[in-house]
C-alpha cells in the first residue's frame, strides 16, 4: 500500500511548478531603460508611513516636512548648521515694521510659481491666512500673528499681538509657505475667517503642489511613495534633478541591501549595526543628520507618588548616578550630542562646552552625597515607564535597562515598567506618570522659547512642579532679548536653574547617520526640522 | 440549496455586527487617548483645542451613542466614517490598502496549494521514500521558521546576495504604479497593456508570496498527507484494485476527491489567515496592504479604523467559511441528503 508508483500527471506538476517559480524571479525591466531613468532621478528611501498629509498648514508629523519644503518655500529659511540666524529666501530683507509691532518683509523679485505665474504679496497674506483660519496645529506656533497686511506689491508686514516675542525662526519652518492663491483656491482652499469648515483643498494638496519651491509634488501613494518633479520656473536656478522619488521603505535592513545594489540613493532608516555593515562599502558614505531631538527621563516630584523623589537631592542623586558617556558611547556608537536640558546643542546658549560644564554628569560619589543629605544613605526604590519604540536603533528598553544598573550602583533601586506610546504619553502628560519618563521631545520649529517655555508650563505640570517665578520669568526675558550675546547668556543661567531642579534628564541629543550613494554629491542634511535641503541635493 | 445560503448569510451579517461591537467594547477599555497619538505636544496641552478636535471626532459622546453612529451610519449609508489617524473615509483607505494584500494573499494561497497538495500526495503514496522526507523537512522549516527571518533571508540572498530577484515595494523604485483599475497590478498592467509594468509586479510578488505561503504550504502538506494515507487504507481503495484500475486513476479519481475534504477547511481559513494576517511580511517588504494599516490603526487607537478592519475581517472569514461549507456540499453529496 505505501510504495505506490506515483502517477505521471504528478511528477510533471511538480516539475513545471518548480521551473515557473525558478523562471519568473528573472524578471524585471530592461538594465538599460533603468539606468536612463536613473541618472535624472533622486530615489530616497524612507520610512515615511507618519505622512498624513503634505497640505503644509496642516503639517504635524515627522517626515513630510521634507516634502513640502522641497515644494514651497518660507519668506526665511534656516542654512544648514546655522540655528540662530534665519537666512532670506521668498523674502530678501526684514526689518522691524515703523511702530515696532511685527515685522516688514522685503519680498524676493522675480519669483513664479511652479505655474509660471508671478509671485505676489497677495499670495503671501492668503497663505499665513489660510494657516491662522484653518486653526490646525501649525496656527498654534503663531498664535501671536495678528494680522499679515499688504504695504506695497513687494511688501509684506506680519503685525503681532506680543511684538516682542519670537517671529523669525518660527515662520522659517515649511508650515508657513507661500502658496499660489488662485491655484488653492480653484481647488477648493480657502483663508476666510470660515475656511475650518470652508477649506477643501487638503486632498487636492495631498498629491499636487502650488508653490514656489525647486520641485513640484506629482503624487504621493500612501505607503509607497512620493513622486517630486522639476519645477521649471524656479527662482533658485533650475533644479539638478528631473526627478525625486520619495520610496517608503518601511525596513532598515530593506534599505541597508537596497543602497548597497544602487537602488536608491540614500537611506534614513539605519540602525548602527546596519551602519557598520556599510563601512566597507566603497560607493557609500555616511553622511551625519544632527537634530534638534532628544531622549530625556522626566521625574515627578509628587510626594504621594514617591516620597524620595519629592527631594530635590534625590532626584539630582539620580542625575549624578546615569552614565550618560556610555549611552553615547557603547549604545550609540558616539553618535550622539547632549545639551545640559531642554535647548539642544546647536541653539542659542547651548553648545557642547556649556552644556558640559552645567549638565550633569557621573559622578558616584556626589551621588551618594546627596543621597545622604535627602536623608536617604541607603538609596530608594521608584518606577520608570517607557514605550515599545527606539531611537536611532537604541530601544527605551535597553536605556531603561543602562539606567536601572547606574543607578543600582549608588543603591537606588528603578523598577522598570513598559507601555505602549500612547499608553504611556497618557499617563505622563496627564500627570499620572509615579516616577521616571523616558520620552522624546522632537521640536516643531527652531526656537527656544517654543520648548524653554514648555519646560515651565506643561512639561512642569507632568511632573507636578510649580516652578519659582524667576525660572519662568528668565524665558520670556531670554525670548525678547535683542542682543544676541545677552540672549545666550540668559539662557545659559536659565538652563543652569532648571538642572538644579533635577526634573529633567537630557539622555542624548542623536546625530543620525544617513547612508548616502557617491552617485549623489551635495546632500545638504539639515537639524531645522525638514531633515534635508532637497533643492541643495547635486548629482556627482 | 439557495434556502441554505440565505440563511447563513443572515447569520453572517448578524456576526459581523457582533464582531464590531466585541471590537469596539475591547478597543474602549484601553485607558490610552487616542488624541496624544495624533497631537503634537503643544496642540494636546491645549484644552480648547483638544476638546474641539474630540468634538470633531465625535469622541466627546458617550459609548453607546457613538456605537449607534456607527451602527447608523454603516447601515443607512454603508459609510464607516472618517479615520482618526489618516484623516479620510475608511473605506476610501481599506479601498486604497486591501488590492496589494488581495493580490499578494492570492497568490500566495495558489502557490501553496500548487506546492503543498502535490507534495502531500506524494509523500501519502510513497510514504517514508526520499519525497516524504522532504516534505516533511518543507512543512518544518515553513510552519517553524519565524516570518521576520525568513522574509529578510529571502531578501539578503535573492535581492542582495545573488540580485536577481527585484526590491520591496511592489514596482520598481522609480516607476509610477498602473492606473488603479482594481488596485491588483497583475491585472492593472495588463488592462494597461503594459507587458514590461506586469513582468515587474510580477516579479515583485514572488519573494513576499513565498515568504506569506511558507507556513501554509507546510500546513497543507501535512493535512493534505494525513488525509490521502487515511482515504488510502479504505475499503473502496481494495475495491478499485480489486477490480484492476490503473495505479494512477485510484489515486485521482477516487483517493484524492475524498482526501479533499479536510484540505478545502484547511485551505479555506489558510486563505483568510493570509487576507488578515501579514503585518510582518508587509512591513519587511514594504507592501502597501491592509496588515500596516491594521497594525497602526491600532496602535494610535484609531477607532473607526479598528472597526471598519473588523468588519472587514469578520465578513472575509465568515464569507470563507460560507464558500468552504458550500463546496463541501459539491465535493460530497452526503452532506445535503
Amino acid at each position: 500500500m505505501t510504495d505506490l508508483p506515483a502517477s505521471r500527471l504528478n511528477r510533471r506538476q511538480v516539475a513545471q511548478l518548480l521551473g515557473a517559480g525558478g523562471a519568473s524571479l528573472a524578471l524585471g525591466l530592461p538594465e538599460h531603460v533603468m539606468a536612463q531613468a536613473k541618472k535624472s532621478t533622486l530615489v530616497i528611501g524612507i520610512d515615511i508611513s507618519d505622512t498624513i498629509t503634505l497640505d503644509p498648514a496642516r503639517l504635524a508629523q515627522y517626515t513630510s516636512p521634507m516634502t513640502v519644503s522641497a515644494a514651497y518655500d518660507s519668506l526665511v529659511t534656516m542654512k544648514p548648521g546655522q540655528y540662530i540666524n534665519v537666512a532670506p529666501s521668498l523674502a530678501t530683507k526684514w526689518a522691524r515694521t515703523p511702530d515696532g509691532k511685527g515685522w516688514r518683509f522685503t519680498l524676493r523679485e522675480g519669483v513664479k510659481f511652479s505655474t509660471g505665474n508671478a509671485m505676489t504679496a497677495e499670495d503671501v497674506k492668503w497663505s499665513f491666512d489660510r494657516v491662522i483660519n484653518l486653526g490646525d496645529q501649525p496656527s498654534q506656533y503663531i498664535a501671536h500673528v495678528e494680522k499679515v497686511e499688504i504695504v506695497d506689491a513687494a511688501t509684506v508686514d506680519i503685525i503681532m499681538s506680543k511684538p516682542a516675542e519670537p517671529l523669525l525662526s518660527i515662520i522659517a519652518a515649511p508650515e508657513f509657505v507661500v502658496m499660489e492663491r488662485k491655484v488653492a483656491e480653484a481647488q477648493g482652499a480657502s483663508a476666510a475667517k470660515d475656511s475650518k469648515t470652508a477649506d477643501k483643498a487638503t486632498t487636492w494638496l495631498n498629491s499636487n503642489s502650488c508653490g514656489t519651491g525647486a520641485y513640484r509634488i506629482a503624487a504621493w501613494e500612501r505607503n509607497q511613495q512620493i513622486q517630486l518633479v522639476r519645477n521649471e520656473h524656479y527662482w533658485g536656478g533650475k533644479p539638478p534633478f528631473e526627478r525625486i522619488v520619495i520610496r517608503h521603505i518601511s525596513d532598515g535592513a530593506a534599505q541597508m541591501l537596497a543602497i548597497k545594489r544602487g537602488d536608491i540613493d540614500a537611506a534614513f532608516n539605519l540602525i548602527p549595526e546596519q551602519l557598520a555593515s556599510l563601512k566597507s562599502e566603497a560607493s557609500v558614505r555616511l553622511a551625519p543628520l544632527s537634530s534638534l531631538d532628544f531622549v530625556y527621563m522626566a521625574l515627578t516630584q509628587e510626594p504621594e507618588f514617591n516620597k524620595a523623589l519629592a527631594i530635590k537631592e534625590a532626584r539630582q542623586a539620580i542625575g549624578y548616578a546615569i552614565d550618560y558617556d556610555g549611552i553615547k558611547n557603547s549604545m550609540l556608537g558616539g553618535a550622539a550630542m547632549r545639551p545640559a536640558h531642554f535647548l539642544p546643542i546647536g541653539v542659542s546658549g547651548s553648545t557642547q562646552e556649556i552644556a558640559a560644564t552645567i549638565g550633569f554628569k557621573q559622578d558616584l560619589a556626589k551621588s551618594k552625597e546627596l543621597l545622604a543629605k535627602a536623608g536617604l544613605p541607603n538609596g530608594f526604590e521608584f518606577e520608570i515607564i517607557y514605550g515599545a519604540a527606539a531611537v536611532q536603533g537604541v530601544t527605551y528598553q535597553d536605556l531603561a535597562l543602562k539606567i536601572q544598573s547606574d543607578l543600582g550602583r549608588v543603591g537606588i533601586k528603578a523598577n522598570l515598567r513598559p507601555l505602549d506610546q500612547v499608553n504611556l504619553r497618557t499617563e505622563f502628560t496627564t500627570g499620572k506618570a509615579k516616577g521616571g519618563v523616558l520620552t522624546f521631545w522632537n521640536p516643531p520649529a527652531v526656537e527656544n522659547q517654543l520648548w524653554a517655555a514648555a519646560v515651565v508650563q506643561r512639561v512642569a505640570k507632568r511632573v507636578h512642579w510649580n516652578p519659582p517665578e524667576a525660572v519662568v520669568n528668565l524665558v520670556s526675558q531670554a525670548a525678547t532679548e535683542v542682543d544676541q550675546a545677552k540672549q545666550a547668556a540668559l539662557w545659559v543661567e536659565w538652563q543652569k536653574q532648571v538642572v538644579d531642579a533635577a526634573h529633567h534628564f537630557i539622555l542624548f541629543q542623536p546625530v543620525y547617520q544617513i547612508a548616502v550613494r557617491n552617485t549623489v554629491k551635495d546632500f545638504p542634511l539639515t537639524a531645522a526640522g525638514w531633515m534635508l535641503d532637497l533643492h541643495g541635493v547635486t548629482p556627482s | 440549496m439557495a434556502r441554505y445560503i440565505l440563511s447563513r448569510l443572515a447569520l453572517a451579517a448578524v456576526m459581523a455586527l457582533l464582531s464590531t461591537l466585541v471590537i469596539f467594547l475591547i478597543a474602549n477599555t484601553v485607558p490610552g487617548d487616542p488624541v496624544l497619538s495624533q497631537l503634537g505636544d503643544l496642540a494636546a496641552s491645549n484644552k480648547e483645542f483638544v476638546a474641539e478636535w474630540r468634538a470633531k471626532w465625535g469622541l466627546d459622546r458617550p459609548l453607546w451613542e457613538r456605537y449607534a453612529v456607527f451602527l447608523r451610519r454603516l447601515i443607512f449609508d454603508g459609510d464607516l466614517g472618517l479615520s482618526i489617524a489618516s484623516q479620510r473615509p475608511v473605506l476610501r483607505d481599506i479601498a486604497d490598502f486591501a488590492p496589494a494584500t488581495i493580490e499578494l494573499a492570492s497568490i500566495a494561497f495558489l502557490l501553496s496549494l500548487a506546492v503543498g497538495i502535490p507534495l502531500g500526495v506524494m509523500a501519502a503514496i510513497r510514504r517514508d521514500s526520499w519525497i516524504d522526507h522532504l516534505a516533511r523537512a518543507v512543512s518544518l522549516v515553513g510552519v517553524s521558521a519565524p516570518t521576520f527571518w525568513l522574509a529578510f533571508i529571502m531578501l539578503a540572498v535573492f535581492y542582495g546576495g545573488l540580485q536577481i530577484a527585484p526590491g520591496p515595494g511592489r514596482i520598481d523604485m522609480i516607476a509610477l504604479p498602473p492606473k488603479a483599475v482594481t488596485g491588483l497590478f497583475l491585472i492593472d498592467t495588463l488592462i494597461a497593456g503594459d507587458w514590461a509594468a506586469f513582468r515587474d509586479a510580477l516579479a515583485h510578488l514572488v519573494l513576499p508570496s513565498i515568504v506569506l505561503a511558507a507556513a501554509t504550504i507546510g500546513l497543507i502538506t501535512r493535512t493534505t498527507r494525513a488525509s490521502m494515507l487515511e482515504s488510502l487504507s479504505q475499503d473502496f481503495v481494495r475495491v478499485a484494485h480489486a477490480k484492476g484500475l490503473k495505479e494512477g486513476r485510484i489515486i485521482i479519481g477516487h483517493v484524492l476527491p475524498n482526501a479533499l475534504i479536510p484540505v478545502v477547511t484547511l485551505g479555506g481559513l489558510a486563505y483568510a489567515n493570509l487576507l488578515t494576517g501579514a503585518v510582518m511580511t508587509e512591513t519587511i517588504f514594504s507592501w502597501p496592504g491592509l496588515g500596516r494599516y491594521t497594525f497602526r490603526s491600532a496602535v494610535a487607537l484609531d477607532f473607526p479604523a479598528i472597526m471598519g478592519i473588523t468588519l472587514v475581517v469578520a465578513v472575509t472569514y465568515l464569507i470563507i467559511n460560507l464558500l468552504v461549507d458550500i463546496s463541501y456540499a459539491l465535493l460530497d453529496p452526503r452532506v445535503l441528503r
